[in-house]
């Protein structure tokens, strides 16, 4: 039973990994300047049942497994939901994710909560027919938006990251 | 199981995993996703306390018919 995933486990894991490679969405902003974090700790939106959000982070997600990763996602918004983060936690998420896909929302843009300098939105994962060397199948599609801090990157380095982010989700099996 | 056991499982387990949740929003059509705000977490929760309390293993391909708090009772009350 506890092996059940739930389809964010697979799009957080293959954004921490795609994080990892483009460091300019990756770190903080800070009086001195961008500070790139060389370790990925995953923020994750996470709706209360009462009403609010918090985002705390999953600790060094690009180097977790998908399982471990979703225990990790499994007992934060338990924690979260239960009142009981930790501080470190709520501080130092280095790039954060917000999932709207289960209520519906196709795409989301999301707003960066400084000092960080990007935010990913994921939609709804849905079947879409998809037209791919000349043949059509029916494939899950999920839209996927970066926002990001233009004094750190700019479009080709965040076209870089959803250019890894789409690659990673080709191959689920692999990650 | 019968339905009576299986109604008072189920409202157990969703009290577990949503406790702002009411009595009174119980009623057999509540949507459990829409209505009740679980969100794909917490239904999974919702399928491992089943799981525990019940011994009724839902596979994925059967959560269509568990999509409302009378569907999962009748889904608990045939396979329990």
């Amino acid at each position: 039973m506890s092996s059940r995933l739930v389809a964010s486990a697979l799009l957080l894991k293959a954004t921490a990994l795609a994080a990892k490679t483009v460091p300019e969405v990756n770190g903080f902003y800070l009086d001195d300047g961008f500070r790139p974090s060389s370790s990925v700790h995953l923020g994750v939106a996470v709706a209360l049942r009462k009403g609010g959000i918090v985002a705390p982070a999953i600790h060094n997600a690009d180097t977790l497994s998908v399982d471990e990763l979703m225990e990790g996602l499994r007992d934060l918004v338990g924690r979260a939901r239960a009142g009981r983060l930790q501080r470190a936690e709520m501080a130092d998420p280095t790039i954060t994710v917000t999932n709207l896909g289960d209520l519906g929302v196709d795409s989301v843009f999301g707003v960066i909560y400084p000092p960080q300098v990007a935010m990913v939105g994921l939609g709804r994962v849905m079947e879409q027919p998809w037209a791919h060397n000349g043949m059509l199948g029916i494939r899950p599609v999920v839209t996927a938006t970066l926002s990001a801090d233009h004094r750190v990157s700019d479009g080709l380095r965040g076209a870089r990251f959803l250019a890894r982010l789409d690659e990673l989700l080709q191959k689920p099996e692999e990650l | 199981m019968n339905g009576q056991d299986a109604r008072a499982a189920v409202h157990r387990a969703i009290n577990q995993v949503a406790p702002d949740v009411g009595p009174e929003d119980l009623e057999a059509g509540a949507r459990l996703r829409q209505d009740l705000e679980l969100d794909s977490l917490d239904f999974l929760r919702l399928v491992e306390t089943i799981d525990t309390s019940t011994g009724v293993n839902i596979p994925e391909r059967d959560y269509p018919q568990v999509s409302t708090v009378g569907g999962l009772i009748d889904y608990v009350t045939a396979h329990g």
